[in-house]
């Protein structure tokens, strides 16, 4: 977060509302504070794992299997009599890790991807942007479908599938970010004053999009732990016993008769987790860039 | 205008021509042989059916003879034979590719449907509770997994009411597939078209409008409504492609006969001949309906229009 607040205050931004710290203006919207609220419980529930499942979350016949919510078992038991809660509770140190991975993959190559085009021109930012924009037509899914294909089916192939099809995403954010910081007085001060490329590019280009990057991210979070759920649900990504969320919600449909709590709480923690991702992210949006309320 | 949609269908041959190189590519990317691994699966498969499939593939030659092979191939629809049961994958592809489209095209009427009408509702009333209420609502419903909402609409339609079948092909399936991949975009529909209107509302020809007396309710039919449509169906065009995407995960929770259950299928069995065809027929199906949404814009846009 102190990075946030940091990069926040960088020059070169009007219009904001007085000298409001960052953080103040982000969490004085109810919005802001609840997504802020729950990214943070969910942060610590991941770390704090080991700590709060009451049983290892692949240990079989913990219980008996299938039984339903009980002070024992607070989320009930599967088929294999494995505890849910402390499968959901490692599911959430699981899916940040996801999140987290696939949007560092899209990120560090996107943002380098758009910085070079913007900073570069000519044939490079022809070259790099059109084929970005290509790759962005194939769809996230189809690209992350024909990785886990080739890669063949793993949660470590699903993560990385996942960060390169959000690549084009970023390189075309960024892209637009910097063209816009190319064109203020500071930049063309600092060319007119000797600066070198490393200097142009990594001090002065690259702190101005970190801002528009950040909330691209924060929103970029939700989308891909989502999209590799979908994976693991489908059963490309995590295999059996890992106690991710979408494979066992996957897991929990044939049971649903039995023991519908297989199937409720897995996808109530990706929503709620993705929820809270999506909040930020607007909020964070709205806390940056205060022109931009209303549009969503 | 033409000038506008040449360039947007030159972008489209150029992506179709680059996914054909990537589809050439891919399976060298895979570690290992991969003839080897597609009948790894198979019992009882002689060495000459595996010469044969990996001349078939052409994998014997070198990459630029292996293009030049297939595009060839590609261009009298040949895109070669399932590794079980030695069917025309061009053939299996085609069949099922209808259902997705109608999947997809239900789907986004769905979305639209719903999607729209309370987005432009929530920029009309924008400040007001009820707006509140459905952006709540909307971003609630961008967070819902697709499949998981599938599932839960699975077992509370059809196996609670048994009002909906629960998987198949017949006519009546197609409602709880579309169902659910209408109702996960609507929300974006919603949002998107919020934003739009909102832009629309607060231009300079809308206070004009305004100003000269206009009822409030021609303004919004004839100006806002309309000029806020162009973002909108620009969107449209990434609607369809997340609908295809989101097509292959419902497909497959429905067992709805399209080609994303094929795929699917595909990638389990290593049958990477369908896995090819299905990446071009999806790239080429997205970069179609694009194009047709591109015409649409160009239309509604009299800037384009008249240029």
């Amino acid at each position: 977060m102190t990075d946030v607040t940091d990069t926040a205050d960088a020059p070169g931004r009007e219009e904001r509302k007085g000298r409001t710290p960052f953080v103040v203006r982000l969490v004085r919207q109810p919005a802001g504070a609840i997504g802020l609220a729950i990214v943070v419980a969910l942060v610590a529930i991941a770390l704090l794992a080991d700590q709060i499942a009451p049983y290892s979350p692949i240990k079989m016949a913990a219980g008996r299997p299938l039984t339903s919510p009980s002070f024992e078992h607070l989320l009930g038991t599967d088929e294999f009599g494995r505890d849910m809660f402390s499968r959901i509770v490692h599911g959430a140190r699981l899916t940040l890790q996801i999140g987290l991975i696939a949007v560092g993959i899209s990120l560090t190559v996107g943002t380098l991807i758009g910085l070079v085009a913007a900073y570069a021109g000519g044939f490079v930012e022809k070259l790099l942007m059109r084929s970005t924009d290509v790759v962005f037509s194939f769809t996230e899914t189809l690209i992350a479908l024909a990785f886990v294909a080739v890669l063949g089916p793993s949660l470590e192939n699903a993560m990385i599938a996942v960060g390169i099809a959000g690549v084009p995403f970023y390189a075309r954010t960024c892209y637009a970010s910097a063209l816009g910081e190319e064109g203020k007085p500071y930049f063309e001060a600092s060319i007119a004053a000797g600066a070198g490329h490393a200097r142009l590019l990594f001090l002065h280009l690259l702190p101005n999009v970190v801002p528009t990057m950040i909330v691209i991210a924060t929103l970029g979070l939700s989308n891909a732990i989502l999209a590799a759920a979908a994976l693991s649900f489908l059963g490309l990504g995590a295999q059996p016993p890992t106690p991710e969320w979408g494979a066992m919600l996957s897991a929990g449909r044939d049971f649903f008769n039995r023991a519908p709590w297989l199937m409720l709480y897995p996808g109530l923690a990706i929503a709620l987790t993705v929820l809270a991702f999506n909040i930020l992210g607007d909020a964070l949006r709205e806390a940056l860039d205060p022109r931009s309320k209303d549009r969503s | 205008m033409l000038r506008f949609l040449g360039q947007r269908a030159a972008m489209g041959l150029l992506t179709i021509f680059v996914t054909t190189i990537a589809v050439t590519l891919l399976i060298h990317l895979v570690p290992g042989d991969p003839v080897e691994i597609m009948y790894a699966q198979s019992q009882g498969t002689t060495p000459e059916q595996i010469e044969a499939m990996r001349s078939s593939l052409g994998l014997d030659q070198p990459i630029p003879v292996q293009y030049l092979h297939f595009v060839g191939r590609l261009l009298q629809g040949d895109l070669g034979v399932t590794i079980r049961g030695q069917q025309s994958v061009a053939q299996l592809l085609l069949q099922r590719l209808p259902n997705t489209l109608a999947l997809a095209a239900l789907a986004m009427a769905i979305a639209t449907l719903i999607g729209m009408p309370l987005g432009f509702l929530a920029a009309y009333k924008r400040g007001t509770l009820l707006d509140g209420v459905l952006m709540v609502t909307a971003i609630a419903g961008i967070s819902i997994p697709h499949f998981w909402l599938g599932l839960l609409l699975l077992f509370w339609l059809a196996v609670d009411l048994g009002i909906l079948p629960v998987a198949g092909s017949g006519p009546l399936n197609i409602v709880l597939p579309a169902l659910t991949l209408g109702l996960s975009n609507a929300a974006i529909v919603a949002r998107m078209t919020r934003s739009a209107m909102i832009d629309v509302m607060s231009q300079d020809f809308i206070r004009t409008a305004h100003a000269k007396g206009l009822p409030k309710s021609r303004v919004l039919r004839r100006h806002v409504l309309r000029a806020g449509l162009v973002p909108v169906v620009t969107v449209m065009g990434l609607q369809f492609a997340f609908m295809m995407g989101g097509a292959i995960v419902v497909e497959n929770i429905f067992a709805w006969n399209g080609i994303g259950r094929l795929a699917l299928e595909a990638i389990f069995q290593r049958d990477y001949p369908v896995i090819q065809g299905f990446i071009l027929v999806f790239a080429t199906t997205v970069v179609v309906v694009m194009l047709a949404l591109d015409a649409v814009y160009a239309l509604l846009d009299p800037r384009i229009r008249r240029s």
